[in-house]
Order: C-alpha cells, then structure tokens, then sequence
C-alpha cells in the first residue's frame, strides 16, 4: 500500500517534470493533490499514513536544505541540528518537562523562528569561509547541537529525551492518536513549502543565489549583496527543518538528541543529491524514494523477500550494504541526480567541471 | 535516455506493491499467530538485537513443535528500529504500527531500547495489544506520572511489561552489592545513554544513601575510543573500585581493557547486565569485573541449563546478553495467547481477550530460564531477584543473590 | 604537574593515530577536491587486517622472542597493504567515473562506499568490539614526572616514522612531484606528461597505506577494533585535516596532534561528555579567524 501511495506521487512528479505546458502541470499537481487528500478514506491503515506522514517532513526538510544546498550553492552538512532545534522547541514548550503547555500552531511559528535565529547566528561568522571549509563547520555545529542537548540533562531530558509530548489540538479538537491529522499537515506543509521555493527561485534573491552559485566574485561586483543574501538562505532553511521539526515530535510525542546525528544530515543531502539537486519536483522524488527505502522497505524487507520467493532469508543484516549500494548505484548512473534540474545540466555540459563552490 | 530509466525504476516499485500488499495484509492462513518482533537488527546493536530475536524464534519453534491448540502455529514477524545504523524511536513507533495493522498479530516482543520503548507505548497502549520488553529498563516506563502519561489514550489500561529489571531495582541491589564486598570509594562513570545513565544515576544516589562515598563522576561521549584520559583523571582521585552504567560495546569493554595500560588493573570494576559479555572484548583483563543480573542463579535454575543447551543446539552460537529474556518475554506471551484459544473455544482471540491472559499472581505464573514470571499491576516483574556474578580466570560466577521482593 | 604530562602524553598518543588518518584525508581532498568518507573505514578495515594476521601467529604459537618483531612486522605491512589496495579499488571502482560529474555526486558515493564497507566489516567481524591482542609489553617508564608506557612510544614513533617517510616521498621522489603537480592543475599536469589516473590511483594507495599504519597504532593503542571505529576517528580525522588547512601535508600533522591532545585535556578539564561539543567549537572559532585553517594557503578567488 505504502509502494502505491509512493508510486503514484513518483510518478506524477515524473510527469510534472516532462511536461512542459504549465496547464498539463496544474492539471497533475491538482490531482496529485486530491488523490493523496481523497485516496487515504478508502485505501490504507495507520502504518502507512505514519510513514507517508513521516516521508512528507523528510520532504519538507529535504525542500529547506534544497535552498541552501540546491539554490544558494552551499553545502551544509549539518541541517539536522535545525531539525533538533524545531522538535526540541516543542519538546521543552509543550510537554510536563516544564509544565509549559503552548499551543501547537504558535510553536510551528515560534520554532521556525527559531531555527532561522540559529541558522543566521552560526552562518554570520562562518559564510564566507569557501565551499568544503563552510560544509565542515555546519558538520560541527550538527555535532554540537544534539551533543549538547544530550548533555543538560536537567533541561532537556538528558540522553533520555522529553517523552509524553502534548497531543496538538484543532479549535478544541484533539488529535488523539490517530496519524491523519499529522499527515494532512505535513501535506499542507510540503504545498507551502513547494509554493515557497518555486517564488524564492523566481524572485529577486532567487536569482541572487543562482548568480552567488554560479560565480560568486561576478556575483559581488555585480552590486549583490553576497553576505546577506546566504544569510537568507540558511535562514529561510533553516525555518522549514524547524517546522518539520515541530511536526516530528508531536507526532512521535517524543524527541531524544538520538533522531538528529549526524546520518540524518547525511540521509537529507543525500536525498537531494539523488533526485536532483536544485530541482524542487526533483528532490520531492529524491525524498519520497529515500523515506520508503529507509522506512518501509529495509525494516520489512525479510519479509517482502519471504513472501516473494517463499524462503526464509535473514537480509536484516545487509540494510546497510544495501542502502549503500542504492546511493552508489544512482550516483554512478545518474550522477546529476534521477531527475536533473535543466539549468544546471545545461551548465554541466556547456562549462565542464568550473562549477563553482557547490 | 532520460525515460526508460525512470520507467524502470516505476516498474520496481510497481512490482513491489502487490508484495507490499501480501506481506502486510492479512496472513496467507488464518490459522497463523502472529508474534510481532521490534528490536534493532542492523547497525552498532545488530549483535545483541540478533541474539535477542534468536531466543524469540527459540521460543516460538518449540511452542510450534509442542503443538497449539486450535491447531494455530505461531510465526514471529520481526521488523528492525534502527535507521542508519542507530536504533531510532521513530522507526520503532512505526515498525509498532506495521505489527498492529496486522490482525493475525496477538503480541509484540520488544523493543530492546528504552526511548524507543518510550515511542511505542502509546500506540500499543491505544491498540491495546499486548507487548512485552526483554531488555528496556528505564523506570519511567512502567512507573510513576511518565508512565501514566505514557498510557494516557487509554489510562485504565496496562499493556506494557517487561521481563527485565529496573534501574532502580538494579542499582540500589548493586550498590548493596559493592559495600558487601567492602568497596567505599566509587568514581562512576556511564555511557550517557538511557540505560548507563539512569542506572549509574541510581546506583550513585543509593549508594550514598547507604554510606557509601561517591569521588566524582563522569559521562562519555559516543564512540570514544581513548579512555585513558578519563582514566588518568580517576587514577588521581585514588578510588576503591569503577561502577560503570553502560554495556560491553559502548565502552565498558575498553574501559576495562584499557584500565591496564594506565596501570589500574588491579583495580574492582562493576557495572549491570549491560556487561555480563565484557570478556569477549577484554579477555583476561575482565577479571575483577563484577556485573548484576536480574535473575535467580542459573546454576541452580534447571530451566536455565535447558535454555542454554538448546540455544547452542539450535543457533551454534553461545547465549546473548538478552536472549534468555527474551525467550521468557515470548514463553509469556504464547501462553497466553494459548489460554485465550483455549477460553474462546479454540478459535483465535481477540487482543484484549490476550492481555487478560496475561499473568498477575503466583498462581499463573510461568517457568521461565530467568526464573518464574508474573507482573505487577505496573507490568514489572512481581518477585525480582538481582544476582551480583563476578569475573574470574576469564569466567562468570556466581557471589550471591538478593531477593527485592522480601 | 604529573597529571598534566600524563595528558599530555596520551593526547600526543591519540593525536598520532588521528595525523595518520587526516594525511589521507588531505592527500585525497588535495589532488581530487573529494571528502573521502569511506576513508575512516578503509582505517577500520586496516585495524582488523592486522588483528587477524596477529591472532593468527599467536594461535600459531610463535609470538614471542625475534618471532614477536617479525610477527609485529608482518601484522603492520599486511595491514599498510590490504588498506592501500581497498582504498585504490574504491577510487577505480566507485571515484574514477565520477572525475566530471556534479561535485556532491562523488561525495554522496563516497557516503554510499563508507556504509557498504561498515557493512562488510561487520559481515566479516561481527558487530560487537573485537579485541586487539596486547602484543607489545607496556612496561611504564619514569622520566622524572612523566610516566609513559612502551606502548605510547611505540605508536608515536612508528606513526612519526611514517609521517617523516611521506614528507620525504612527497617532496622528492618522482611520483610525489607527479602528484603535487596533479594537485595543483589536473590539465597542466597531463599536458607535460604526467599520467593523471595513475597518479591519483597512486595518492588513493599512499593514503590507504597510512591508514593502514594508523589502523595498526590504533588497534594497539585502543586494545580493539569495532567495524564503527572509522566512523568517529574519521570525523575526528577530517575535522584536524580542515583545522590544520585541507590539502595541507604538515597541516593534517598539526591539526591531528591538536585534536588529540584537545579531546584528552578537554575530558580532563571538563569531563567526557564534552569532548566532541570542545574539538567542534574549537574547530569553528579557528576557521572563523583563519578562514583556510590553521596553516593553510588563502585560496586564489576564482575569476
């Protein structure tokens, strides 16, 4: 069930990003839309919507890095510790661990603030260190931030985390335990976050951050303001992965500094890297495949063989060559990503390996 | 160029969601039982994890091969929590999910983790299937207010044990432990995890309590590999012995290990069950090493010999830390799944029809390798012992036993 | 003052192993631009090279006397030369297609090859830590207030010894000119003759060799290997490559030496829990002052 839910919106990404009549593509994107809305009152349980609810904040996450990665050019390898920054917003602001009980839909806000605060603290000082000197910083600060909410315990719940989270109301309705309401959410977030990067790109800072990738030097004399315009991007990123953030835990009703290491930030760029960095409908693709691959396919995956050939075959061993082996294989045959953003490949075959920084 | 790729690519997951389809729908006989398995299978806990599933499918096949009533068999449906080599709540609450959907799947064993376990009971507790832990200590999960909000989608229900111990029990016995065997000055170091932490933590403020003098403490940072730095700064403080809260490989082996080269290895070292392997790492360094378990001796357990010639027949692998526990977690599980057949006329019972099944006195109690099982109204184990083994000539043995419930 | 050298020690102990690994990060980074991820695990893959080769001759039974120094010696080639050969097959199976694509291509392979050898390792060795066997006797030595064992002085020395040889085969020999001149322009290089992939094939092996070294001083220092280990120390590693300025030789050194003694003094001073949280922020501010590490060269802008 999971794989058709995945299918279906693959596969209409695939074809959004074929078609080249902007009617066509509204006509795929408004069916998409009420499929994914209309399709899970007939067809599916709990388990699938809370992967697909859980596949949906690695989208929105993935679409934030994708501004800072994809757009700007710059390589943060340490986006998690936004995400952390989001979920333990609503960790510490909506849970016994202070008897703080704010609203769920301030905190989404409060917490994309936040993040955004965070992001332009550590990027102020260290943005104009050049390509691989800035992604290794951002590695550090990933290290830092859970590290560090590991470690005051009397705050943060220490390596044990905050559990028991407040379940998140709508005009006095509770969600209780279904996942339906966080899967609608995290729908309605990916459409806002969809919305928000298709503007960025086409507005002014947008082509701001393209000239800083393309050529940074040219960028600056050309009279961009080079500084603040990546301040913006790690801002604007950062803000969607603490929205995701705060998604992650009420749903989870949970956060403890183990969901946020470092393989997160690594699992997020790669999910980028794969679908085709810079492309949003791309990196939808590259997300939604890592999420199933990760979530879904590896953990069930004896299972989903047993039944196939009828064996008894232990594979849970092998997740990881396997999951290895999938970013391998992609990237040696497709190494622009499954599906390319245009500008970019044109620039790969027109100016070589001079692409700059990114 | 671009398309027959990606069609490829469609085709695969294509393919996969009628397999999808059969895996996780219904079960291709009604007459199987679903035991449902959450543990960390891959990654830095695939050892462990794979041992403990290794006791489960133990249990399982000699249930099946004793015979079920109604003429049922049970098979064990296990799912991995970890993501990227970590155990991962997440995973853990949706692999809970996963099992849940499933109707043939009466029981969950698992998880191993306590914060995965902290993920997990709400939605068990919601679905009202019964779920056993072989090895998730914190006390938070059975007791007190964490506990009770942990259960708040269905406050009046409990369907949450574990077969384990707690920290609290674990850690003031060992702290009796350590001042029986004339040691007074600790210096305490844990692994900064759920389960070193909390258990040093206890161990700390009991061992106070009962006069003893805590020289200082310190945590870990994950995958160190150097302990001498920590170890030099301990050297200082002159202490009578190590407590360490944390397991074999996150660093109790190499602590121990590397104690000698900073020569400390005259020094006492203890710690909980999270170390009873620590041999296989420090060789005949662990000698001196001191470890609780939470279980009667097993010299004296018939049941424990059994278990242990079987598992080595069965897997040719010597007994895992968890897998004793989690052969009992699932001994508990499949009777009273079994019961409840036989209560509902041989047909297959309803979930909560299981969880009534589930032990609660002396007098339904199960025999199991670490002694005999029943649950308080918690869900922990009613009559706990702890037993304190020490390390000699590269082998365990047992020192004494303390009975917590007397 | 005791407790002092004593840290010192060891964080010089600790530093040598992370210099070995961070020479082959900056070898790598230097000719190809590449973070090579799956470097760590190339040292992980050395450590248990030379564990199997020594648990082998101790069952054999002949690990003691001259039969020590040779067995010793036959653990460290076996392993300098199982780390070169993997290293250079992951940069002629998995790097060389890559050499024009998209920057992050070949470091999402590199993530990709670092999981697959994890994964291999722990087919190979299991998932628990494996122990080291102690074959070097570790007798302590006073110099008046310093205490350090023979098994510290070891591992300096033979990691300093390796470090002396490439300084040597980098500034003279024929290759290490080749390889420089690769480093500095891939196109110019190949214009005046030089074989570009042989030599890049070359810099892959040298940097597996010191991982090799390192594997070895690790596995003798720490007292086991774990399929994990290269995970943290290549981090560890990476993070002095980029303090002491990536591609920089004596640079890598430099950083190694000051991570290790900054992750021993730090879990002195204030406690183990914030070694990682000290190396990182001390890794930040340094760049944030120095942009191109501590001794590494401003970067031309690019016009």
């Amino acid at each position: 069930m999971i794989y058709t839910y995945a299918f279906v919106a693959i596969a209409a990404c695939v074809a959004i990003e074929r078609f080249h009549n902007r009617r066509a593509k509204t006509t795929i994107v408004l069916l998409l839309a009420a499929f994914l809305a209309i399709a899970p009152r007939f067809y599916g349980n709990d388990a699938v919507f809370s992967v697909l609810a859980d596949a949906a904040v690695y989208v929105m996450l993935a679409l934030g890095l994708n501004i800072v990665v994809g757009f700007a050019g710059l390589l943060d390898l340490g986006y998690a510790a936004f995400f952390a920054i989001g979920a333990y917003t609503y960790g510490m602001l909506a849970s016994p661990q202070f008897g703080l009980h704010l609203p769920f839909w301030a905190l989404l806000f409060l917490a994309a603030a936040l993040a955004a605060l965070f992001g332009a603290l550590l990027g102020a000082p260290t943005l104009r260190l050049h390509g691989d000197y800035l992604a290794i910083v951002t590695l550090g600060f990933g290290e830092i931030v859970p590290q560090i909410f590991q470690n005051l315990t009397k705050y943060t719940g220490g390596p044990n985390g905050i559990a028991a989270l407040d379940v998140p109301t709508f005009f006095g309705h509770s969600f209780g335990a279904s996942v339906m309401p966080y899967y609608y959410i995290a729908l309605f977030g990916i459409a806002a976050a969809l919305w928000i990067s298709r503007n960025l790109r086409e507005s002014r800072l947008g082509r701001a951050w393209m000239a800083i990738r393309e050529d940074e030097l040219a960028a600056k004399h050309a009279g961009i303001d080079v500084l603040r315009s990546k301040l913006a991007a790690f801002a604007i990123g950062a803000s969607f992965s603490g929205i995701g953030g705060v998604l992650f835990a009420a749903k989870l009703a949970l956060v403890s500094p183990d969901l946020f290491g470092f393989q997160v930030s690594v699992l997020i760029v790669s999910m980028l890297v794969l679908g085709g960095m810079g492309n949003i409908v791309g990196v939808v693709v590259g997300s939604l495949l890592l999420t199933i691959v990760n979530s879904a396919l590896l953990p069930q995956i004896n299972s989903l063989v047993d039944a196939a050939f009828h064996t008894t075959v232990d594979l849970s061993n092998l997740h990881f060559l396997i999951y290895g082996a999938i970013l391998v294989g992609i990237m040696l045959f497709r190494p622009e990503g499954l599906l390319p953003n245009r500008e970019r490949r044109a620039e790969l075959h027109h100016a070589g390996e001079a692409a700059g920084d990114a | 160029m671009r398309s027959p790729r990606i069609a490829a690519l469609a085709a695969i997951l294509l393919l996969a969601s009628p397999l999808a389809a059969c895996s996780s729908g219904p079960a291709p006989a009604s007459t199987t039982i679903g035991i449902g398995v959450d543990l960390p299978l891959s990654g830095a806990d695939a050892s462990v994890g794979t041992s403990t599933l290794d006791g489960i499918k133990l249990a399982v096949a000699r249930a099946n091969a004793k015979g079920v009533p109604g003429g049922f068999t049970f098979a064990v449906q296990a799912l991995d929590d970890t993501q990227q080599g970590v155990h991962n709540p997440q995973q853990g609450a949706s692999n809970v999910r996963t099992l849940i959907a499933d109707d043939s799947v009466l029981a969950i064993i698992g998880p191993y983790n306590s914060n995965v376990a902290a993920a997990e009971i709400p939605i068990t507790n919601q679905a009202g299937i019964v779920q056993i832990s072989p090895s998730a200590v914190s006390d938070g999960l059975t007791l007190g207010k964490d506990a009770a909000m942990l259960r708040r989608a269905n406050p009046g229900v409990n369907t949450f044990f574990r077969v384990c111990t707690t920290d609290s029990r674990q850690g003031s016995a060992a702290a009796r432990f350590a001042l029986d065997l004339k040691l007074k000055r600790v210096y305490i170091v844990d692994d900064n995890e759920t389960y070193g932490l909390d258990l040093a933590n206890v161990f700390a403020r009991d061992f106070t309590k009962l006069g003893g003098t805590v020289l200082g403490r310190d945590h870990i940072a994950p995958d160190t590999q150097d302990f001498k730095a920590l170890l030099l700064k301990i050297k200082g403080y002159k202490p009578d012995f190590i407590f360490f809260g944390g397991t074999t490989s996150t660093g109790g082996g190499l602590l121990r290990r590397q104690m000698f080269d900073v020569g400390m290895g005259k020094l006492a070292f203890m710690g909980g069950d999270g170390i009873p392997d620590i041999a296989e790492v420090a060789k005949k360094r662990a000698d001196g090493t001191y470890y609780t378990v939470a279980a009667p001796n097993a010299d004296l357990l018939p049941a424990a010999k059994r278990f242990v010639a079987a598992y080595k027949a069965k897997f040719g692998s010597d007994v895992g830390p968890y897998s004793a526990n989690a052969y009992a977690a699932t001994q508990v599980a499949i009777s009273a799944i079994e019961q409840a057949i036989e209560a509902n006329g041989k047909k297959m019972p309803t979930r909560a029809e299981v969880l009534a099944k589930i032990p609660r006195n002396a007098k339904n109690e199960v025999l199991t390798p670490i002694g005999p099982i029943s649950f308080d109204k918690n869900g922990d184990v009613r009559k706990p012992v702890i037993s304190l083994y020490a390390i000699r000539n590269g082998r365990s043995s047992f020192i004494e036993q303390l009975n917590l419930s007397e | 003052m005791h407790e002092f050298l004593a840290q010192l020690a060891n964080g010089v102990e600790l530093g040598a192993i992370y210099a070995l690994i961070a020479l082959g990060y900056t070898l790598v980074y230097g000719i190809l631009e590449l973070i090579n991820f799956a470097h760590g695990d190339v040292y992980t893959f050395g450590s248990f090279v030379a564990l199997g080769i020594l648990v082998g001759l101790r069952a054999a039974g002949v690990l003691h006397g001259a039969g020590l120094i040779l067995g010793i010696a036959a653990a460290l080639i076996a392993a300098i030369l199982a780390s070169a050969l993997l290293n250079a097959g992951i940069e002629r199976l998995a790097y060389r297609r890559l050499r024009k694509a998209p920057r992050l291509a070949p470091l999402i392979t590199a993530i990709g090859v670092s999981f697959m050898l994890e994964n291999l390792i722990e087919l190979w060795q299991g998932s628990a830590p494996v122990p080291f066997p102690n074959v070097i006797p570790n007798p302590q030595l006073h110099f008046g207030a310093l205490e350090v064992g023979v098994q510290q002085i070891v591992v300096v020395a033979l990691a300093i010894a390796t470090m002396i040889a490439l300084h040597f085969f980098v500034q003279r020999s024929k290759l290490g000119k080749a390889m420089r001149a690769v480093a500095q322009d891939r196109d110019a290089a190949s214009l005046v003759g030089i074989n570009v992939d042989r030599t890049i094939a070359i810099t892959f092996l040298i940097a597996g060799a010191l991982a090799g070294v390192a594997g070895f001083v690790g596995g003798v220092s720490f007292g086991s290997a774990w399929f994990l280990n290269g995970f943290g120390a290549g981090l560890r590693a990476f993070t002095a490559a980029v303090l002491g300025g990536i591609g920089n030789i004596a640079g890598a050194m430099l950083g190694g030496f000051l991570i290790g003694m900054l992750e021993s003094f730090s879990t002195w001073l204030i406690g183990g829990q914030w070694s990682n949280v000290a190396v990182f922020s001390v890794l930040i501010l340094v760049l944030v002052f120095r942009p191109s590490g501590l001794l590494g060269e401003t970067l031309p802008e690019k016009v």
